[in-house]
């Protein structure tokens, strides 16, 4: 544990001093919620930087959306403080705080027209005619509906609804933009095409913006930083990279990607998984006899015949091609790795698969993924035996998961 | 042996059961709403419009017109308001005896209208609840036009609010919240997001308790006395006329409630789309 927090501290460190440079834009110091006796969120502490995306991933139930409402004013916090361009607004009304919230439906208003809705929070603010007309007419150029400002709401389709949202909300310049699931109503085309959309967008008006969602694809190309949440708790909070190739437990790298875990013991400097010995990173610390968790990507994992390349360096055991899937832009390859077939045993037996055979020691099935022309290449089927190599790998201490908290009396 | 008999159905793709049944409906609708309605037209007019529009240019038919009309108004004026401000509370607090009240508020449409009117009498009578107390300080609230506006109001309260409350109950709660996170106050809120919305309610709902208070009559004639040119509604001045044998002069105010339910019905329903919109 201690290794990996250094590791990704050291990381960490090294990004913020990247972003020093923009003053704090967002800060959540220590907010809790309570629904009654049940504690939905616990001492949640983080920043966004000015220009920053940061995106709360987790999964539905995880309070996530508490959290934005909380920064929005729409939810009181239990303890705890919301900053904004470093002023304390945790006592004021949501009208005050001029925040910028993007309603998962939208909220647009459906007797008002598009431009009418973008000049919304100039109007009720009193503006000069001229200057909301002003406003309004840049704003539209920006997320590209002039030809579309006499229509109503229901008159526009999802993609175009969500641009008529964020104009309304950056008509009055907001401290910050808070999407809740942007783009949860949308089909999955639309989706992928807006999130680049979004993103330019906010690159092109450097608003701070948060993102909820519980789509780690999205988060993974939306955020400068993700926050991965648990049950009220933020489990990691980096960059995609730092994130995806250092989760700092098994949640989080089980939450953000498909990743592969066996149990070890650390063995002087070494990882003992079955009968394998993987040596241990120089700066992970571990004591001897320590319980671990050696955790893996599916494309961390590249699979050689026997009687081919041979088993390279980095390789655990041998198993068996259980099944083969092409999805696209890759193949998956399930194999039941053997633990008591070593490396170094180069028996060319005759194998036989058994679907039957029940969870053993010594038996686990574990997930790699080829891309396509390596798996035309070298072709696998139902049965083959292979070499297991891993090429990268991330060892955590074996510690039990986040308890669901029980109503506190 | 059924399959071989030829189904009356379909004779060479002419559907018979569409026109019968058409007919049918017609049929029976002839002598339960058409041929009524057609006689107080035909009997209205049959000695001519001069001697119609004389009967309805007595002054005590003006006089019962025009009293219906004003009692009606204010009564509806006060259920549009209350029914909104009911409906406002009703589906945005959840307390204790939330539903009693909802129930109590839609009470009114199933107490029968002599009953509605004599509860207001035992109450604001002379002799009633609170009317003993007021009576000696020379305030006398029954038989009078606030009477009638009392008894408007009492059958037709729930009209208005169980129009608007539906409207209410399915409008998605983030408009509010997306209004107050752009920085409006409940007020603008309300004024700019929430009415717009209820516009086709309020509307409809309001002709619906107009239509409904000028006609009423069983709990009007018990709390107005029915004072010629003085307490009498429409309504009653049909019923006092018809006692007195004066058929022309009944049949030429009901020719005029007649066509105005008419009216306020066929805004209703051909204004559906305005009111509607969205």
């Amino acid at each position: 544990m201690k290794a990996q927090q250094a590791m990704v501290s050291e990381v960490t460190t090294s990004s913020d001093a990247n972003r020093s440079a923009a003053p704090v834009a967002t800060r959540v110091v220590g907010v809790s919620k309570r629904f009654g006796k049940t504690s939905v969120l616990e001492n949640i502490n983080f920043d966004v930087a000015e220009g920053e995306a940061l995106v709360l991933l987790g999964a539905s139930g995880s309070g996530k959306t508490t959290i934005l409402r909380i920064i929005a004013g729409l939810e009181q916090p239990y303890t705890g403080k919301v900053m904004l361009h470093g002023k304390d607004v945790t006592e004021l009304p949501a009208r005050e705080r001029g925040v910028g919230v993007i309603f998962q439906s939208y909220a647009l208003f459906p007797k008002m027209t598009v431009e009418k809705n973008i000049g919304y929070g100039l109007r009720i603010r009193h503006r000069k005619r001229k200057e909301i007309r002003e406003t309004v007419d840049e704003l539209l150029a920006l997320v590209q509906l002039e030809e579309h400002r006499k229509k109503y709401p229901s008159q526009l389709s999802g993609g175009q609804q969500q641009r008529v949202a964020i104009a309304r909300t950056l008509a009055y310049k907001p401290e910050v933009l808070l999407f809740d699931e942007p783009f949860g109503a949308l089909d999955a085309q639309t989706r992928k095409h807006l999130r680049r959309e979004i993103r330019a967008l906010l690159r092109k008006v450097n608003v701070p913006a948060i993102f909820i969602t519980h789509d780690q694809e999205e988060a993974l190309e939306l955020g400068d930083r993700i926050a991965v949440i648990n049950l009220g708790h933020i489990e990691q909070i980096g960059t995609p990279l730092e994130v995806y190739s250092n989760p700092v437990n098994e949640y989080v790298a089980t939450f953000l990607g498909a990743a592969n875990i066996l149990a070890g013991v650390i063995k002087s400097r070494n990882i003992e998984v079955g009968s394998a010995l993987i040596p241990l990173h120089e700066s992970d610390d571990f004591a001897d006899g320590q319980k671990v968790k050696l955790v893996f990507r599916p494309e961390d994992v590249s699979l050689t015949k026997s009687g081919d390349a041979g088993p390279g360096p980095s390789c655990i055991a041998r198993g068996i091609v259980e099944v083969t899937n092409f999805v696209g832009a890759y193949e998956r390859v399930s194999v039941r790795i053997d633990f008591s077939d070593s490396c170094t045993d180069e028996t060319d037996e005759e194998f036989y698969l058994t679907t039957q055979t029940p969870e053993s020691q010594t038996s686990k099935a574990i997930i790699a993924t080829r891309p396509k022309p390596e798996a035309t290449a070298m072709r696998l089927k139902q049965g083959d035996r292979v070499a297991v190599n891993l090429s990268s790998f991330t060892v955590l201490p074996d510690l039990p998961p986040r308890q669901k908290e029980a109503p506190k009396k | 042996m059924s399959s071989i008999v030829p189904t009356m159905r379909h004779v060479r793709g002419f559907d018979v059961a569409r026109p019968l049944s058409i007919g049918v409906l017609v049929f029976m609708m002839l002598p339960l709403v058409f041929l009524p309605l057609a006689s107080i037209f035909i009997f209205g007019t049959s000695k001519g419009l001069t001697s119609f529009w004389a009967a309805l240019m007595a002054p005590e038919a003006i006089f019962a017109l025009k009293l219906s009309m004003v009692t009606s108004f204010w009564a509806t004026a006060f259920n549009v308001l209350f029914g909104l401000f009911a409906a406002y509370v009703l589906s945005r607090y959840n307390f204790l005896g939330r539903n009693a009240l909802i129930v109590t508020i839609s009470l009114p449409t199933a107490i029968p209208t002599a009953v509605a009117g004599f509860a207001l009498l035992l109450l604001w009578g002379p002799y009633g609840i609170l009317g003993r107390f007021l009576a000696p300080q020379g305030i006398q609230t029954m038989f009078t036009a606030g009477a009638i506006i009392l008894a408007n109001i009492f059958v037709t309260f729930p009209l208005a609010f169980g129009v608007i409350k539906p409207v209410f109950d399915t409008m998605s709660r983030s408009l509010e919240e997306a209004s107050a996170t752009i920085g409006a106050t409940r007020l603008q809120t309300f004024w700019h997001v929430t009415l717009p919305s209820l516009r086709g309610a309020i509307v409809s709902g309001a002709l619906l308790t107009f239509a409904r208070a000028v006609g009423e009559f069983g709990s009007t004639i018990l709390v107005s006395g029915n004072l010629a040119g003085r307490t009498q509604t429409a309504p009653l001045y049909i019923f006092a006329k018809f006692n007195e044998g004066q058929i022309e002069a009944a049949n030429a105010i009901a020719i005029v409630l007649a066509l105005f339910s008419f009216l306020i019905f066929s805004v209703l329903f051909f204004a559906r789309d305005w009111l509607d919109v969205d």
